[in-house]
């Protein structure tokens, strides 16, 4: 059993690497540029060029993706020649870089008209900015320094050169300051937990990821318990029943209910309970960092619209299962030994009737994350499946790959759950 | 003149038997509906240049986003285009393109099946991990990689089912192959010397028919509920094609000024889609009734 799983572990994480590669591969193949995207259309091409080079877009492929994955701030460090620590900036969960002296004090630089300063935060807190004169000679005799500026990049200044590259690349949302020779964005990787800044808003990924899966996740639990009560109940009704009218009309309601692709049903149910009954939100409208919870309402018809198209597939699972076992041997036995019929079902049939319908149910997951990244458009809601859609769209390849490593985490991760559940349920099944 | 004739003999039998396979339907009610509903939208998309009033991308901009008017029986989008001539050509898109994905998927996923289930061994281990591997992953998670990186457009909407949908297919294939490779005229063509891909295409395949038959049929409803979804998402055919998903994503912005553009590209698909499902629900029921 142990050795079933570790095997399924290695498939999962051989998955996710593959996954991830092929995620940057596309990114690097598919038409559009994300810095012409974040610059806008009337940017000019140096503009564009010199923020590709800010974003560490001009490195080759593979250090891009060795970076993504452990980081390079061990190796930027010896660039800069002093230590590089994360620090937290602002209330949002933001992180800003800083080099650190020797004495514990925090530096970054940044261009001032007057030059370059430095701006220094002391162990205690305080902050000071003093002009900086401390610049090292390179192999052309230029006067140079390596430093941090303050949007996590180490660059590159060339004192002679500071002025002339000043302000270039103003527009938009990109940097404000251009005043370097060469930029090296510093990442912690992903496997030290950081899954890099989003292109696509300019903050870290983290954070807002984190909000987007709670929003999911509540979405998701609610949903599971609605749907799995109603489905596991008209699944034994219909099983019971089998070929009689209630059976019929169970099961071709469900049939009739999952083939309603979730944004009709969707709109069906806006229309209904929000423009013609006036007595739901028809969409959720709210911003991510606010739990949704607070308002229960803005749940009520995302959650029924995937309830409505989930619980026919479980519903007609549990009632195929039902069929099955009351066919089997042994019930007729039960029947035959004159036991009551309610005892029957509720301690002979229902235990093993309902084993399989729970891990198909699990293994079920793809569709129901399917079904919430379309939930999620129809209501505006702000969860994981929106935010990946969003990021795919702009070609926002950090955001993507986090998003797309968790989801595929999730769903391996259930199936091998769903594996090991069963074998409880089942102990005639052992897994090598 | 002989070995032609033997050859023409049991294809001929074997298409009446297929075709006499489906007319069990007639048995089932449900069915019946179904295939009512299907006939109705092939009929639509047939027809569809006589039943369309106006052209589908043809612009009145007196007349932007109305409700049912006589002029217009089921009102205009938000560029003025008649929604009535769009649905009726949208039927064309979605019946054309999610047969042909279909095809596509049990082409791709029957070979693969094929090819696996009968050499076996190292060849069968390394197709089914792979197709193990797209097969775990969220459906629209592979969408949006592959659509993404391709970009949309009719074509690829069609390569982006095929991909998702033909480790199925190649699942399903190859568990009959693994039951029809033990019968004995599979190993009377091998002793005969047949080559390999005869035995697979010529053999085996016919015999699996039946079932890759059904499931092909519920697949061209999965298929138009994926064609809807991603033209929902804007990963589908791009503008201005008339395609229902689109069409409802397009409307969705202006429900509150005119419920109704939403309404009827919802029915469209959720008729078609239902109906298919009916169809291929009730074509399951009746076949395996008597076995």
């Amino acid at each position: 059993m142990s050795r079933f799983i570790a095997r399924r572990l290695g498939f999962m994480l051989l998955t996710m690497v593959i996954v991830s590669l092929a995620v940057f591969l596309i990114s690097e193949a598919a038409p559009g540029d994300v810095a012409r995207h974040i610059l806008g259309q009337f940017a000019t091409p140096a503009q564009v060029e010199l923020l590709r080079d800010q974003m560490g877009l001009d490195q080759p492929l593979l250090i891009r993706y060795r970076d993504w994955l452990i980081g390079n701030d061990w190796k930027l460090r010896r660039l800069v020649g002093m230590p590089l620590v994360q620090k937290p900036v602002g209330d949002r969960g933001e992180i800003g870089w800083y080099a650190q002296a020797a004495d514990g004090t925090l530096l970054q630089w940044k261009m001032r008209k007057e030059g370059l300063a430095e701006l220094r935060t002391a162990p205690d807190g305080t902050k000071e900015e003093v002009p900086f004169d401390n610049w090292v000679e390179d192999e052309d005799g230029n006067s140079v320094h390596w430093g941090v500026d303050t949007a996590n990049h180490v660059v590159l200044w060339v004192r002679d050169q500071v002025a002339r590259e000043t302000g270039v690349a103003s527009a938009g949302r990109a940097m404000t300051e251009a005043s370097g020779e060469q930029y090296f964005p510093i990442r912690k990787g992903l496997l030290r937990g950081d899954p890099g800044i989003s292109q696509r808003t300019g903050r870290a990924v983290g954070p807002t990821l984190m909000r987007r899966v709670r929003n999911s996740f509540t979405l998701a639990i609610l949903a599971f318990a609605v749907i799995m009560p109603v489905a596991l109940v008209l699944g034994v009704l219909a099983g019971l029943k089998e070929g009689r009218a209630t059976d019929r009309a169970i099961s071709v309601m469900s049939l009739v209910t999952t083939s309603i692709p979730e944004f009709a049903s969707g709109v069906f149910l806006i229309l209904v309970f929000s423009f013609w009954l006036k007595i739901l939100p028809g969409a959720a409208v709210f911003t991510s960092d606010v739990a949704p919870w607070k308002d229960p309402k803005l749940l009520v018809l995302p959650v029924l619209t995937l309830t409505l198209v989930e619980v026919g597939y479980v519903a007609r699972m549990t009632r195929a299962s039902m069929v099955e076992v009351m066919n089997a041997p042994y019930i007729r036995t039960a029947y035959l030994k004159g036991l009551p019929y309610r005892r029957i079902v509720f301690t002979h049939a229902l235990r093993n009737a309902l084993m399989a319908p729970i891990t198909v149910i699990m293994l079920h997951v793809n569709w129901l994350v399917g079904g919430i990244v379309v939930v999620e458009s129809v209501f505006g809601y702000p969860g994981l499946g929106l935010y990946l859609l969003d990021s795919a769209m702009f070609k926002d390849v950090n955001a993507i790959e986090a998003g797309a490593m968790l989801m595929v985490a999730l769903a391996v991760g259930t199936q091998l759950l769903a594996d090991v559940l069963y074998t409880f349920l089942n102990p005639r099944i052992r897994y090598t | 003149m002989a070995g032609q004739l033997s050859l023409e003999t049991p294809k001929t039998k074997r298409t009446k038997k297929t075709l006499g396979g489906l007319l069990v339907i007639r048995d089932s009610r449900v069915g019946m509906v179904g295939l009512t509903l299907v006939t109705f939208w092939v009929l639509v998309a047939i027809f569809a240049p006589l039943i369309a009033p106006y052209s589908p991308l043809a612009q009145d901009s007196s007349a932007i986003n109305q409700g049912p008017s006589a002029q217009y029986p089921l009102g205009t989008d938000t560029m003025g285009r008649d929604v009535l001539s769009r649905l009726v050509h949208g039927s064309r898109t979605i019946l054309l393109l999610a047969p042909l994905s279909v095809i596509c998927a049990v082409i791709v996923g029957a070979f693969l099946g094929l090819v696996g289930g009968y050499f076996g061994g190292i060849v069968d281990e390394v197709v089914m991990r792979l197709l193990d591997a797209i097969m775990a992953f969220p459906t629209i998670l592979l969408y949006l990689i592959i659509i993404s990186a391709i970009g949309p457009s009719a074509l690829n909407v069609v390569i982006a089912i095929t991909f998702v949908g033909a480790p199925g297919v190649a699942r399903l294939v190859r568990s009959l192959t693994l039951d029809i490779r033990t019968r004995d005229y599979i190993r009377a063509a091998e002793t005969r010397g047949e080559h390999p891909f005869f035995i697979m295409f010529r053999e085996i395949l016919p015999n699996a028919r039946g079932p890759i038959i059904i499931d092909s049929m519920l697949r061209v409803g999965y298929a138009i509920f994926s064609i809807g979804t991603l033209g929902f998402l804007g990963l589908g055919l791009p503008p201005p094609t008339p395609d229902w998903g689109g069409m409802i994503s397009e409307a969705r912005k202006y429900i509150w000024t005119n419920p109704l553009g939403v309404l009827w590209p919802a029915l469209a698909i959720s008729s078609l889609v239902v109906g298919l499902n009916l169809f291929a629900d009730g074509l399951r029921e009746e076949s395996t009734r008597y076995q």
